[in-house]
């Protein structure tokens, strides 16, 4: 028989939404906690992303990534946080039966009061893009260059196409270059970066790679490593446009082409995943359709900034806070949140009305000035959209409270003004 | 797998027999001759057994009803699933026995069911029904309701052939077989009335016999015993792996129609993934394996015709392999015989169903190498396959434990995608796999739905460490394919930027 315990709070992963979930679990009192963490230390992805920029939110200073663990990590440290490394969650199920494994453990299986669901993305494969021609060595997704260049110390490449304007992508081009790589291009398939302005304009322009907007890769060549891709500009459905092709040479190509929340435990224990997001559908304490299981960070929605995910992984821990204290989480009155006209999609996509409640969201097409509505009473305006840039919506209780108890549904939509 | 020393330019040794091509039918040949006394050699051209088209197979065991009745590939296949469960028990593998539904949308396409039925109890198999909507349905809930009849036999399943020929090798080499590795057959001289000199990229063998089981390069191979009139006809088929969270969708193999351009085909992976194929063009060459985009949305139509539940969005990646047929059979038939020109020669030209047909293939060759003159004495003992890379995930929980138990790490998840654990990786490793497609296809790691961004960079160092070679000399499958190209300013192995 395997070793069982009892947990009030399961935390599986470690980066900024888990430490953070962690640490505001302590605040609370909750002591019977565990962070389960595949890896052999803790910090997830941001302890790849050695380039500065986090935690402008929420430490009011420029941290590197894995500055800005480290900050949590210490407070888990202090408060006295399990946190179990090289510890692989192998399930959980709906009756919020845990299984984990390590070399140092063994199989265990743990019955918690409360999951939080803190795993992540991982990135879209060559596979699932379809990208025709051979297949040598010499492809990475971007985030695998990056702990091969940033955590190994070893060199993907020496000259670099890279597919895919998304920040990685966009980091990596200038970390590559700072390596003595030559990055030749950055092809993006949409007619607009996919990435932040910033990254843009520090990871390409002041390093002088071309970005090439409406292009993709039509062919990979090479037969034991890279040779060469033939790029391709697209027309706005993106097909290829006939005579456009220019093959150039490289021996590495990086693919940064969206990343995808990391859900397989979570469909496992019966959570329902919103197709637009590809994470949970939650509520507006980021329960899941399972009760006692929330969901914060990348595995409910790919984020652009982590002081959010930070911020997510606290409000989830304060819903698991409560419901481990036997709160109800308001599931007596719910308004489904539809994203409507414009908006690509929304967390959360259930409310109770009976908190303040901050809405994340991205429009569908980048857009001007324009006025994003809420229900029937609440409007915001904005100078600009893209869908790069998450918008990040906070709406006072006291507007729920107007809208009446019948209202059951609300639209979240935006205009051009 | 114990390899043997590469001197060159060398002589490698002198056999009785040397197989050209360590395919999935060259090691089943090897395996089957290794029971035998005598000296065999089995090389081939790439880093790894199976690493040519073997790689690129369906994978599946089929019985001969698409075979023309009377037809040696007919004959050879008749009773493949027994031979193959058999063998699965003997080399400790994997057979997931699903079995086949060939479906019917059409009223008019119903006769061709019974057709098939009749070509494959005529071709000697057994064990077909003929079946209607309802228990279609009942069998699989997901399929078309365009479904009206099916061709269903219960024992056709599927392998995953890169582990079964890995196996076979093993086998081979444990029985005292000679097997080299990133050896590419350059010439071939009769040497005297009894021996022929095999010159290969790595140095040069004496044998009495060859066998040509070169798959693709057969006709080169035949050219070079003298049978220029060898011709090989190249067909590429493009496949689709489907993330296992949609595996519910397909529990048998289902086939819908075949033509010159497609064999429709949807079935499970002997992994739990989904497999649909196959969409054929005429491939650029030998070597061209490229998937275009047109490819995978012909192939996708087929999968969405037979499923209409099937969504791209659940593909995990696309392959394609290529399929010959040769000048010397009709019908697309095989021809396996001893050669025109050179005595104690033998050509293995198969084709679809090469997997299928491999055991009776394996039998024909040494029935022919009988005749040509070999003495075929049983060995006293013949060693059976030691235990096979117990899996962790598909593992039960008590034998989960037990695992870990005898090492712990068994414990340790390298891929996450497929629960694939660091003491697989380093056995796989340590059983001659040099490679990081070696290790994904025999270990599955870098195999699922990431594809390897996550745990390549492990695998890469697992491999470096436990070869005692630097990260910068592993490669993904073989000389010229190296992972990375150096270090960073302040990387290197030893800190110190060897780059």
């Amino acid at each position: 028989m395997l070793k069982r315990s009892k947990l009030d709070i399961a935390i599986i992963g470690s980066g900024p939404a888990g430490l953070a979930a962690a640490v505001e679990a302590d605040r609370r009192g909750v002591k019977n906690l565990v962070v389960f963490e595949r890896d052999e230390l803790p910090g997830g992805i941001l302890r790849q992303c050695i380039h500065n920029g986090f935690g402008l939110e929420k430490f009011k200073e420029e941290l590197t990534g894995p500055e800005y663990a480290n900050r949590y990590i210490k407070m888990a440290e202090s408060a006295g946080i399990d946190i179990e490394l090289n510890t692989t969650v192998l399930e959980i199920e709906k009756d919020r039966t845990l299984t984990s494994v390590s070399e140092h453990s063994g199989l265990r299986k743990y019955e918690c009061k409360s999951i939080i669901l803190a795993m992540g993305c991982r990135e879209r494969p060559r596979g699932a893009l379809g990208i025709p021609g051979t297949r040598p060595a010499g492809i990475f997704t971007a985030g695998h260059a990056q702990r091969l260049i940033n955590i190994e110390g070893y060199m993907p490449g020496e000259k670099v196409v890279i597919l895919g304007s998304g920040d990685i992508g966009l980091i990596m081009a200038r970390r590559l270059t700072l390596e003595g790589a030559e990055v030749v291009a950055v092809a993006e398939i949409l007619p607009y970066s996919s990435g932040l302005i910033r990254n843009v304009v520090q990871c390409l322009n002041d390093y002088e790679i071309p970005l090439l907007l409406s292009h993709t890769v039509a062919e990979i060549h090479g037969d034991k490593r890279v040779e060469g891709v033939t790029l391709v500009k697209v027309d706005t459905d993106w097909n290829p446009i006939k005579r456009t092709e220019q093959y150039v040479e490289c021996d590495t190509l990086l693919l940064s082409v969206g990343l995808i929340p990391e859900n397989e435990l979570s469909k496992q224990a019966g959570v329902l995943i919103d197709p637009k997001t590809g994470g949970p559908y939650v509520n507006d304490c980021l329960e899941t359709s399972v009760e006692g299981i929330f969901s914060c960070g990348n595995v409910l929605h790919v984020n652009d900034l982590v002081d959010n995910v930070s911020n997510e992984g606290e409000l989830a821990a304060t819903g698991a806070y409560e419901r481990i204290k036997g709160k109800t989480l308001g599931r007596e009155r719910i308004m489904e949140v539809e994203a409507d006209e414009g908006v690509g999609q929304v967390v959360p996509q259930k409310i109770s009305g009976d908190r303040e409640t901050i809405f994340y969201l991205r429009v569908k097409k980048p857009m001007g000035k324009m006025v994003l509505r809420v229900g029937e009473n609440f409007e915001k305006k904005f100078s600009y959209a893209r869908p790069s840039e998450m918008i990040r919506l906070k709406i006072p209780k006291k507007i729920f409270s107007q809208m009446g108890s019948s209202v059951s549904k609300l639209q979240i939509r935006c205009e051009e003004r | 797998m114990a390899k043997a020393q590469s001197v060159s330019p060398a002589f490698l040794g002198e056999c009785d027999v040397v197989i050209i091509g360590a395919g999935i039918i060259g090691a089943m040949i090897a395996r089957e001759l290794s029971k035998l006394k005598g000296k065999f050699a089995l090389i081939e051209k790439e880093a790894f057994p199976g690493f040519g088209v073997s790689k690129a197979s369906l994978s599946q065991i089929h019985l001969p009803d698409f075979c023309p009745i009377g037809s040696l590939k007919g004959k050879l296949s008749a009773n493949a699933p027994q031979r193959f469960k058999k063998l699965a028990r003997e080399l400790d593998l994997h057979y997931r026995e699903v079995g086949e539904i060939w479906l019917a949308l059409k009223q008019e396409h119903i006769e061709n069911l019974w057709e098939a039925k009749k070509r494959g109890e005529s071709n000697g198999a057994r064990g077909y029904e003929i079946i209607g909507p309802e228990k279609i349905r009942q069998l699989e809930p997901y399929v078309t309701k365009k479904a009206i009849a099916g061709l269903y036999a219960k024992e056709p399943g599927v392998l995953y052939t890169p582990e079964w020929t890995f196996a076979l090798t093993e086998n081979a080499v444990q029985n005292g077989v000679s097997l080299y590795l990133g050896a590419a057959v350059t010439g071939i001289d009769k040497e005297d009335d009894h021996y022929y000199k095999v010159t290969t990229t790595r140095g040069q063998i004496r044998a009495r016999y060859v066998i040509n089981a070169a798959g693709l390069y057969s006709d080169e191979i035949a050219a070079l015993l003298g049978d220029a009139d060898i011709h090989l006809e190249l067909r590429k088929g493009t496949m689709l792996i489907f993330d296992k969270s949609v595996s519910s969708l397909v529990r048998h193999m289902l086939f819908g129609t075949f033509s010159e351009k497609h064999s429709q085909d949807i079935a499970p992976t002997a992994h739990g993934n989904l497999i649909l194929g196959v969409h054929y063009v005429k491939p650029r060459n030998k070597k061209d394996t490229s998937v275009s985009r047109e490819n995978i949305e012909e192939t996708f139509k087929l999968g969405k015709e037979l499923v209409p539940a099937l969504r791209e969005k659940d593909m995990i990646t696309s392959f394609s392999g290529i399929l010959c047929t040769n000048n010397k059979a009709s019908d697309g038939d095989f021809y396996i015989a001893p050669s025109e020109h050179a005595p104690r020669a033998i050509h293995v030209l198969a084709g679809a169903p090469g997997l299928t047909a491999a055991p009776g293939i394996a039998d024909m060759v040494i029935r022919l190498l009988v005749e040509q003159g070999l003495k075929a004495e049983e060995k006293k003992v013949f060693h059976t396959r030691k235990e096979s890379f117990p899996r962790f995930e598909s593992a039960p929980l008590s034998k989960k434990e037990k695992m870990i138990a005898s090492n712990p790490k068994y414990g340790h998840i390298v891929c996450r995608c497929e629960q694939v654990t660091e003491a697989e990786v380093i056995n796989a490793i340590k059983r001659g796999v040099d490679t990081m497609d070696g290790v994904k296809h025999l270990t599955r790691a870098g195999m699922g739905r990431c594809q390897g961004s996550f745990c390549g960079s492990s695998v890469l160092k697992y491999l470096a460490n436990t070869l005692g070679i630097p990260a910068t000399k592993v490669t993904k499958k073989g000389a010229g394919s190296h992972h990375i190209v150096g270090y960073t300013k302040q990387g290197g192995e030893s800190g110190a930027g060897e780059c």
